[in-house]
Order: structure tokens, then C-alpha cells, then sequence
């Protein structure tokens, strides 16, 4: 399968303080289309930081990170919003959707900043996320799992290359947890790259390659088999 | 779903803040309407009052030429009395067409809550005023009297009534009223000149004489003349309005300054509101950054809730102002020392439009700083704000 993602010891480095903290070091990382890759380590191992990096929401200090053919440290700031768009899916632990706007407008939104209008299309997106029906429904009137759906509809609304997912089971409850992970592998299928950052080894396993993070370097790589073996 | 509408969703989110912060733009803008329309319509009435006076030149007795003036414009009871002598003088004066003595006289009537304004004239004043129509006649005998519009209104009298005056026991015969001119003649009692000056213990008096010259470019030059003549005070209509409307023009200056002061408070909670929102919606604006907004996009989404903010609250206070310039006017008419008849409240569309440039100015400058602050916020740190 085609690599959508190629990163080159990537390093992130930021000062606090007189200290300097480095978040990610020399990270060599090769993601290819239609592949999930778990992202496992305790907090403050580096996780988030590589999704920000991979995200093109942040520059590396160092090294060179290669998405979809093109090399994104050589961009520039409104270069990396355009690439983000068209390129990157966001999904976060809190689901983060606008309260203001209903499930439909929550899913539209990217749509909007793109100015690319497509009604028809944020309705497929919600069918295939299992939320045909609530378009209308508020996000406070939603449970976790389906938050989560919206999020992932959101996340899926501009065709993204790559989807990131920064604990996405997080805060939903133990049997709403399965379904949307399902729905990433059924999501492979069409060809997106998903990186899941997970502190949760039951959800890391969803992950064809796992790889450990620690003070922003990888410092070992699991199978989903001996992943559920570390479980215990 | 379109930017502008995203931008109202979230205004509505916090309902309270809103509306208290639209009711401040409401006020300002609804205060600076009607201030501009009243000034405005009150400089077109007063020339257009002063206009159709016919008179040029007032004379009146040594002393505040603008206080008597003023009495007089507005109807009261003048404190000082020029001879009749003086007419004669005046009369030998090149250039004036017609010049007409009058005595003024208020009598007070607690018990109605008003002031009746006597004034004693003769014929001169008919062709002074020469677009008066009269229903019935002009005087004959000497207890005859002619009612203002107005006037005969309040007395609810008709030709061929009789009018009684306890205070000095003497009845008038109304033998004419003024069809209504839309100015203060509308509501004067007119009696004979001397009659008037009987009746009021002011013998061979007179309170002042309204001159209409020939050439009113000639005015100036005419009343330097009558200046020369001695217990004369003249005042040119020009001189008047003009005096007027500096008057008003300092008034102006500081109810301008008060108003400005609302304006920038209004501002100031305008930017205030949406500046919450903004640190509110922190997390908001890094998730719109990660799922594909541009920087110009949360500037042009803040910015457009503060315009939003600012035009809504903007048309109601034009619309309020609209709906109330009649009460308003009735306000302001009693605390204005000469109220024009007619509207002195002018709703021009200059107005209009220079309030609605003030409320874009208003919104475009209170939601500059909150949607750069937006704008260039971090998207890694505003994710990262729990």
C-alpha cells in the first residue's frame, strides 16, 4: 500500500523556562493509506505532540515530514491551513463540538471555512457515521458515543487523507467504545490513514502497528496480539 | 449554513449579555438620532417662523433686546414700555414699508394652569401681517376683541361671543378669529391698541414695534438708524435667529460631548462582550483552526458578531427613535425657550444614514481587537485549555 505519511527524525523541541523541553526526538515514523497506527505512552510522553505535528497545527524544530507527496515543514503558515484542510481530520477525547449549531451545521462547519457548500455530502458523511436522523438534534442532546460520531462526521466532511484521533474513547462509556472503533477500521476500508494517541491498551489494540512512546521517542513496538498480552 | 448566521447562533448563546449590551447601542444610537433630528428641525423651524413673521426689525425697550425678544416671540408680560412718541420718529425713517406698535400683556390664570397673551393693536399690524385671514371682522369699537386660532379654541368661542375678564371687570365682543397660521399668533387675544393700554395702566405705552423694511438687504442699515433713537433697543430678525442658534449651538456642543460619552461606553461594552466571548470560546476557535479554519475566517466570524451586535442594536434605536420623535418632541418643546410651532423633530435621511455609518463604525471598531485576539490565538494552546 501507497505510504501517505513519511516523517524523518522529527524533532520538537520548546523552551520552558531555562529549561528545554524536548517533546519529540528524532521520531521516524511511515504510516501508509488505509492503516490505523496506535500511539500508546503515559501522559507527557509525546502523543499530542505528534499528532500537532502531523496535524500541521505546529512546526518541528527539526527534520522533515512528508504527507500525501508533500514535504509540510516547507510550508508556509497559510499554506499549512489550506493543506490542513483538505488533508487532516481532527477527533478529540471531548469531542469539542460547537453547542450553538445542531449536528448538521456541527458536520457543515469545515465546509463552510472551505466555502465548498455541500448538503448532500454532510448527510452521506452522517449516514456512514450511523447518525442519519439527528441532524436537527443539538449537541447536548446527544450521548457520548454519538458526540463522538458527530466528531468523526466533522473530522470525515472535507475527505481527509489522514484522520487523527487524540483519545477518541476517552469519555464515552465502556460499551460505546467498540462501535467507534469499529467504525475506524470500516473507515480503513476507503483508504484513510488513522493515528489513534491512546492511553487505553483495549482501544490501542485496533492498531495494525503500536508503537510506544516516551519523552517524545519511540521506544518500543507492539503487535495487537502482544498488546493484549501486556494488558495482562 | 453561512458565516453570518453561525456568527448570530452564538450571540444568541448568552441571551442576558446581548441584550443588555444591544439595549446600550439601542440608547446611544437612538439619543444620537433624535438629536440630530431635532436640531436639525428645530434650526428649520425657527428660520421658517422667523421667515414668516414678515418682520425685519424689532424694536423694543432699552434693556436685553434678545430677552424682550424672546417674550415676545413666545408671548409674556414685558418688564419695560417705550413712549408712543418714538413712532413718530421711526415713521420719518427712509425704507420701512410698515411698522407696527403693539402692547403685550400676560395675564396669568392659575387656576387653568396657562398665561393669556393680551396684545393691543391697530391697523398697522393688519398690513404687517398682511396673510392673516380673519373670520369676521378687525376691530370696530373699542371693547372688541379677535381670538387667536388657538385662542379661540381654549375659549371655545365663536364670532359674536362675549369674552369676560374679572380680573378687570370688562367683557370684549369677539368679532374675529385668525384662521390658523401655524405660528405663536395662533394663540395671542387681540384688542385695540389703546384699549390695551387702558386697561393695562400703561398710557401712550407701548412693549414694541415690528418693522418690515422695504429691501431687506437694507435691514442692517435701517436698524443702525433706529439705534440713534433714544429708549430704542433694535434687534434685526437676522441678528435673532442668529444669536438663537449660537445659543443652541453651545447647547448642542454639550449634549453632543454627554451623547459621545454613551457612545464610547457602548463601545466599550460591545468590545467587552464579545472579548468574554472570545475567551470563553477558546477551545471553540482552536477546534474550528484544526478542522480547516483559516486565521481570516475567526476574524471575519468575530468581527461579524460584533457588526451583527451593533446593527441590530443600531435599527431599534433608529426605529424607537422614529416610533418616539413625537413624545419626544412634546418633551422637549417645554424646556426650549422659543418652541417653533410645527415639528421641530426633522427625520431627514442624512440622519439616517450618518447613524447607520456610526453604527458600522461602532461595530467595526469594537470587534477589531477581540477578532485579532481570536484570530491569532494559538491553536495548539487554546486545544490544550481545559
Amino acid at each position: 500500500m501507497s505510504v501517505i505519511l513519511q516523517a524523518e527524525k522529527l524533532c520538537r523541541y520548546y523552551r520552558r523556562g531555562s529549561e528545554t523541553v524536548k517533546a519529540l526526538q528524532e521520531l521516524d515514523l511511515t504510516l501508509h493509506k488505509g492503516q490505523i497506527i496506535s500511539i500508546v505512552g503515559r501522559s507527557g510522553s509525546g502523543k499530542t505532540t505528534l499528532l500537532n505535528q502531523v496535524g500541521c497545527l505546529d512546526t518541528p524544530t527539526s527534520g522533515r515530514l512528508i504527507i500525501a507527496g508533500t514535504d509540510v515543514t516547507a510550508l508556509k503558515e497559510k499554506e499549512l491551513e489550506h493543506f490542513r484542510r483538505n488533508h487532516i481530520g481532527f477527533i478529540f477525547q471531548l469531542f469539542y463540538l460547537i453547542p450553538t449549531i445542531n449536528v448538521l451545521e456541527n458536520v457543515e462547519l469545515p465546509l463552510v471555512f472551505a466555502r465548498r457548500h455541500n448538503r448532500q455530502k454532510v448527510l452521506e458523511v452522517l449516514e456512514l457515521v450511523g447518525l442519519a436522523g439527528k441532524e436537527k438534534l443539538l449537541p447536548k442532546q446527544l450521548s457520548g458515543g454519538d458526540m463522538q460520531r458527530v466528531a468523526i462526521a466533522r473530522a470525515l466532511i472535507n475527505n481527509p487523507k489522514i484522520l487523527l484521533a487524540d483519545e477518541p474513547t476517552g469519555r464515552l462509556e465502556k460499551e460505546e467504545k467498540a462501535p467507534i472503533m469499529d467504525l475506524f477500521q470500516q473507515l480503513t476500508k476507503e483508504g484513510l490513514a488513522i493515528i489513534i494517541a491512546t492511553h487505553d491498551l483495549a482501544q490501542a489494540r485496533y492498531g495494525e502497528r503500536i508503537l510506544e512512546l516516551k519523552d517524545g521517542r519511540i521506544i518500543a513496538e507492539h503487535s495487537p496480539e502482544t498488546i493484549v498480552r501486556l494488558r495482562g | 449554513m453561512k458565516l453570518g448566521v453561525f456568527a448570530i447562533k452564538n450571540l444568541a448563546q448568552h441571551k442576558v449579555r446581548t441584550i443588555l449590551t444591544l439595549l446600550s447601542i439601542v440608547a446611544a444610537v437612538a439619543v444620537l438620532f433624535t438629536l440630530l433630528s431635532f436640531n436639525q428641525g428645530y434650526e428649520a423651524a425657527l428660520k421658517d417662523q422667523l421667515q414668516q413673521m414678515g418682520v425685519h426689525i424689532m424694536a423694543v425697550p432699552m434693556g436685553c433686546p434678545f430677552e424682550s425678544a424672546t417674550l415676545i416671540l413666545k408671548g409674556g408680560k414685558i418688564p419695560a414700555y417705550l413712549d408712543m412718541s418714538v413712532m413718530e420718529q421711526i415713521d420719518q425713517i427712509d425704507g420701512i414699508q410698515i411698522a407696527a406698535p403693539s402692547l403685550m400683556h400676560g395675564l396669568i390664570r392659575p387656576e387653568e394652569g396657562r398665561t393669556d397673551i393680551f396684545l393691543g393693536i391697530d391697523e398697522r399690524m393688519l398690513t404687517l401681517k398682511n396673510w392673516w385671514k380673519i373670520k369676521g371682522s378687525f376691530f370696530k369699537k373699542n371693547n372688541d376683541i379677535i381670538l387667536g386660532y388657538n385662542a379661540a379654541l381654549v375659549e371655545l368661542a365663536e364670532v359674536g361671543d362675549q369674552i369676560y375678564l374679572p380680573e378687570y371687570d370688562k367683557t370684549f365682543n369677539v368679532v374675529g378669529i385668525l384662521e390658523s397660521t401655524g405660528t405663536q399668533d395662533d394663540g395671542f387675544f387681540y384688542i385695540p391698541l389703546a384699549t390695551a393700554q387702558a386697561l393695562f395702566g400703561q398710557e401712550h405705552k407701548i412693549t414694541h414695534i415690528q418693522i418690515r423694511v422695504k429691501d431687506p438687504a437694507q435691514a442692517d442699515a435701517i436698524a443702525g438708524q433706529l439705534q440713534n433713537i433714544d429708549g430704542l433697543s433694535v434687534l434685526t430678525t437676522a441678528e435673532l435667529m442668529g444669536t438663537m442658534l449660537s445659543l443652541m449651538g453651545s447647547a448642542k456642543t454639550l449634549i453632543f460631548s454627554i451623547v459621545l460619552i454613551a457612545i464610547v461606553i457602548s463601545t466599550l461594552g460591545v468590545l467587552n462582550t464579545v472579548l468574554m466571548s472570545v475567551f470563553e470560546r477558546t477551545r471553540e476557535i482552536g477546534i474550528m483552526r484544526a478542522t480547516g479554519a483559516a486565521k481570516r475566517h475567526i476574524f471575519a466570524l468575530i468581527w461579524l458578531e460584533t457588526l451583527s451586535l451593533s446593527l441590530i442594536g443600531g435599527t431599534l434605536g433608529i426605529v424607537i427613535a422614529l416610533i418616539g420623535a413625537g413624545q419626544i418632541e412634546t418633551v422637549i418643546k417645554r424646556f426650549l425657550p422659543i418652541a417653533p410651532q410645527g415639528s421641530i423633530v426633522s427625520l431627514d435621511p442624512g440622519n439616517l444614514l450618518l447613524c447607520l455609518a456610526f453604527i458600522l463604525g461602532i461595530g467595526v471598531f469594537a470587534g477589531l481587537y477581540p477578532a485579532y485576539k481570536a484570530a491569532t490565538a494559538n491553536p495548539i494552546q487554546t486545544l490544550r485549555k481545559e
